[in-house]
């Protein structure tokens, strides 16, 4: 009798279960069904777009995303990365051989290159004034592969106008202003400056004002993002964002900043301040997101990063809890090795990162529709409507002409869940900084000068004015881009393991990961530096640099053509 | 003796037939059509021209391969947690089924069995964001060892490679063990309790019983699973290492697994990737063979 009841029990969960199920997936259809035959009214036509970058979905819904497809005719369905890197995502895309129909692949993008996934762009460019006049004659041409032809166009810092800049959106050793603000706003410019501040800051004032204590110093390691811990040498040497090798602009010479003795130096600091314990003991073991979590608390004096790795994540974790009136809110500061070096952590202009972007490809049915499509986003309509919003909702334009926001609208542009419903960038996709076609407004609310300071904390002000900066530029002061051949990042990104230096780049990259924490926990610094050097020069570094030097020296004649 | 088919054993039979000629045909598309993607270990493979186009280059991809000192190291880290993943599963499962056995409260057995096997259905992801939070500089662990006295300063277990397999190996005891014991707990109660009451005329205590009817009761079940495991042993994982790992400690936490998503997904180079994977396919069959045969001529429960 027990079992009988027990079986019908069972059989009863078990019909429970299917009915649940079916109806639930009766429900998923039927509002997939409800999407399509809308879509089917209307004529709008729908993309997929994956980007090889974590970003967040939007909701189908989004409201500017509707505006977008009514007056365009195209929708476009954005996924992100999740939990892999660009390389396994693009690896395992390719090895499915079914693609979105654009891509932005990162450091993914020669591979799919090379297994043939992408459609040559050349033919097309010309045929879409707002595409053909995104770059010039010279630019378009450093975009073209091996074989001639162009596969992607690069979406980012394309200056349009005036170049209105104001965030500093690159690397820099960043600080809390409360720190400043206690020392009384001293002249920071050397890495010993710098660290003695947070010193001796922290030993005043080792706690936050509810009592957390403060992490001094904290360095992100996680995969691709120890560029945190590991290429400051050639920024401390006072050159530009190179990225993967210093490039002298005298001689044109290739030089390997892993080896010079401002890296010593520096590694040697760091070293000392991990044993003083400055630097965070989990600097080496913490994930992305723990390290996020812990800049939104606030703790963090300071910190080497991109500002685009922590300023929308973290920065905006730190202004809505109100954490900025506290002082907790970073700005960059101008450091070098010796007073006397010349900081290049700013560049003005745009750069043109050549190595990825976005591309169309072969399992796109619909090549001509793709490009009319980010012809049209590139249009100055559409254009603020992507990054500025709607006007009268998003932002206000004054008798003047020029567009503003209120302290709501500002706050709503920082709120993820208006984002996801109101607010469609299309960020991966092709776009201006610079002035508009107006000659008033920025293309970007971030490099409208005026909307910029509004948008800043007090405390960021008030520091801000300490030295005499409007903005965070201001700090660090500009420079011009060094040559043609910048960035050199742009080839090093794309190098595989077909070549001799593409091997090489590979073990150099896992030797540091492995060796320069050591190093810099290390209790016998010039001990493990000498360990260090052995393996890393047992990855024959010199194919790399002589690879390197090969490109640049074509770059160069590259774009002597261009000057005849 | 063959018998001999007619069509009347064959019409009795055509339910049987039918679901067999499915599985046949389900095996034959899922576990033989993609051993042909094997031939790219052989060949420069290009995804652009695909396996009909690619040139065969022979052995070159394994010569390359076992000259790649980092391969030789990420065989033995697979090795090694495997073993010891094995050993340490394999335990503890049986201990555990058999303390569980002994409990004579009923209600207290059901809910120590059903709170053991829940791990088992967390994922790894989630797993190993409990233990990084749980080892961390101010996690769980270090606070109880400090508070305790155990130790002065704060142990970063993440940062030293001594730590990472007993961390591997404790992460798969605790979310596998309450699983793997409930093969054993059927296994026992399959034993004619008979046994047990003539264990204790015989004067058997507790520990008796065990050893003489529990143990032996399940010895087949254990030399069964054992042989299976012994085939796995190179699936010493992917998920718990690809997460846990960082920079420091990649000398030791990287897997063959690991080894071909690097350099046949990431690095695209698809060959060396089906290489890797031949090699671990084939040492697993080498390995099933030799324990079955052992099991063989010690005369026990064996596969084939």
């Amino acid at each position: 009798m027990k079992k009988k009841a027990l079986s019908l029990l069972l059989s009863m969960v078990v019909v429970a279960s299917t009915v649940a199920c079916g109806s639930s997936a009766r429900t998923d259809s039927g509002s997939g069904d409800a999407a399509a035959t809308e879509s089917g009214d209307e004529g709008v036509k729908e993309f997929t777009a994956f980007f090889a970058v974590p970003g967040s979905e939007i909701n189908d819904d989004n409201e500017v995303q509707e505006l977008i497809a009514e007056k365009t005719g195209v929708k476009v369905k954005e996924t992100w990365l999740t939990g892999q890197t660009a390389e396994e995502a693009v690896g395992t895309l390719i090895a499915g051989g079914e693609y979105p129909d654009f891509i932005d692949g990162g450091d993914g993008m020669m591979q799919l290159y090379e297994a043939g996934a992408l459609v040559p762009l050349d033919d097309y460019i010309d045929s879409y004034p707002n595409i053909k006049a995104y770059y010039t004659e010279q630019e378009w041409d450093s975009l073209r592969q091996e074989d001639g032809h162009i596969y992607w166009m690069n979406q980012f810092q394309n200056i349009k106008g005036e170049d209105t800049t104001c965030t500093h959106n690159d690397e820099a050793f960043w600080i809390q202003t409360r720190v400043l603000e206690w020392a009384g706003y001293p002249e920071v410019k050397t890495m010993d400056q710098y660290f003695d501040l947070i010193e001796s800051y922290n030993e005043a004032n080792p706690t936050m004002e509810d009592g957390t204590e403060n992490i001094p110093y904290t360095i992100l390691c996680d995969d691709w993002r120890y560029f945190c811990l590991e290429n400051a040498p050639e920024f401390l040497d006072g050159y530009p964002n190179d990225g993967s090798v210093i490039v002298d602009p005298e001689e044109l010479k290739v030089i390997d900043y892993n080896t010079t003795d401002t890296a010593v130096a520096y590694f040697k600091k760091l070293n000392e301040e991990y044993q003083k314990g400055i630097v965070d003991p989990e600097s080496f073991t913490q994930t992305y997101d723990e390290y996020i979590a812990k800049l939104s608390t606030g703790r963090v004096l300071g910190m080497i990063d991109q500002w685009w790795d922590f300023a929308y994540t973290a920065g905006d974790a730190i202004k809505s809890a109100g954490l900025d009136d506290q002082g907790c809110m970073y700005v960059p500061l101008p450091i070098t090795i010796s007073e006397d070096v010349h900081n290049q952590w700013h560049n003005s202009g745009g750069v043109l990162n050549v190595s990825s972007g976005l591309g169309i490809t072969t399992s796109c049915e619909d090549v001509e529709g793709a490009l009319q499509f980010i012809d049209d986003l590139l249009g100055q309509e559409i254009h603020n409507l992507r990054f500025w919003g709607v006007e009268g909702v998003d932002y206000e334009v004054d008798e003047d002409g020029v567009f503003y926001r209120t302290e709501e609208e500002r706050t709503n542009a920082a709120d993820t869940a208006y984002k996801a419903s109101h607010i469609c960038s299309y960020s991966y996709f092709p776009q201006w900084c610079g002035t508009s076609d107006d000659g008033i407004n920025a293309n970007m609310p971030s490099d409208q000068p005026q909307e910029y300071y509004d948008s800043l904390a007090d405390s960021v002000k008030e520091c801000l004015a300490a030295y005499g900066a409007q903005t965070y530029v201001d700090m660090l002061g500009t420079n011009e881009a060094p040559g043609p051949w910048y960035p050199m990042y742009s080839y090093s990104n794309n190098l595989t393991t077909s070549t001799d230096a593409g091997v090489a780049w590979n073990l150099m990259g896992e030797v540091k990961h492995e060796y320069l924490p050591k190093v810099v926990m290390a209790d016998d610094f010039d001990a493990a530096w000498a360990e260090y050097m052995e393996a890393y020069n047992a990855c024959n570094p010199q194919d790399f640099i002589d690879a390197m030097q090969t490109e640049l020296e074509r770059r160069v004649a590259e774009a002597a053509k261009f000057e005849e | 003796m063959k018998t001999k088919i007619d069509l009347n054993t064959i019409k009795k039979q055509k339910t049987l037939l039918i679901w067999g000629a499915i599985i046949t045909i389900y095996g034959f598309i899922f576990y033989y059509l993609p051993l042909a993607g094997w031939l790219m270990a052989f060949q420069d493979y290009k995804p652009k021209n695909g396996i009909l186009h690619s040139t065969f280059i022979g052995m070159a991809k394994f010569t390359r391969l076992f000259s790649d000192v980092s391969f030789l190291k990420v065989i033995r880290n697979t090795l090694a947690m495997g073993v010891i993943n094995l050993v340490a599963t394999f335990v503890m499962a049986i201990v555990f089924a058999i303390l569980l056995n002994e409990v004579r409260n009923v209600f207290g057995k059901r809910v120590v069995q059903t709170i053991s096997y829940l791990p088992h259905f967390l994922s790894w992801i989630i797993v190993t964001g409990i233990l990084h939070d749980a080892l961390s500089g101010t996690g769980i662990v270090n606070e109880f060892l400090m508070n305790f006295g155990f130790i002065k300063q704060n142990i970063d277990f993440f940062a030293h490679t001594q730590y990472f397999w007993p961390i591997v190996a404790f992460a798969n005891v605790w979310k596998e063990t309450g699983w793997n014991a409930i093969i054993y707990l059927a296994a026992i109660t399959s034993i004619d309790p008979a046994l047990y009451e003539a264990a204790s005329i015989d004067g058997a205590g507790r520990w008796g019983k065990i050893r003489h009817v529990t143990l032996p009761g399940i010895k087949p079940t254990i030399i069964i699973l054992l042989l299976m495991n012994v085939g796995n042993v190179l699936n010493a994982g992917f998920e718990i290492q690809y997460l846990l790992g960082n920079g420091l400690v990649q000398s030791v936490s990287q897997t063959i697994d690991i080894y071909v998503l690097k350099w046949g997904i990431s690095q695209s180079d698809y060959a060396i990737g089906t290489a890797a994977g031949i090699f671990k396919s084939v040492v697993s069959i080498i390995l099933i063979v030799i324990a079955n045969q052992i099991a063989k001529k010690s005369g026990e429960e064996r596969l084939f």
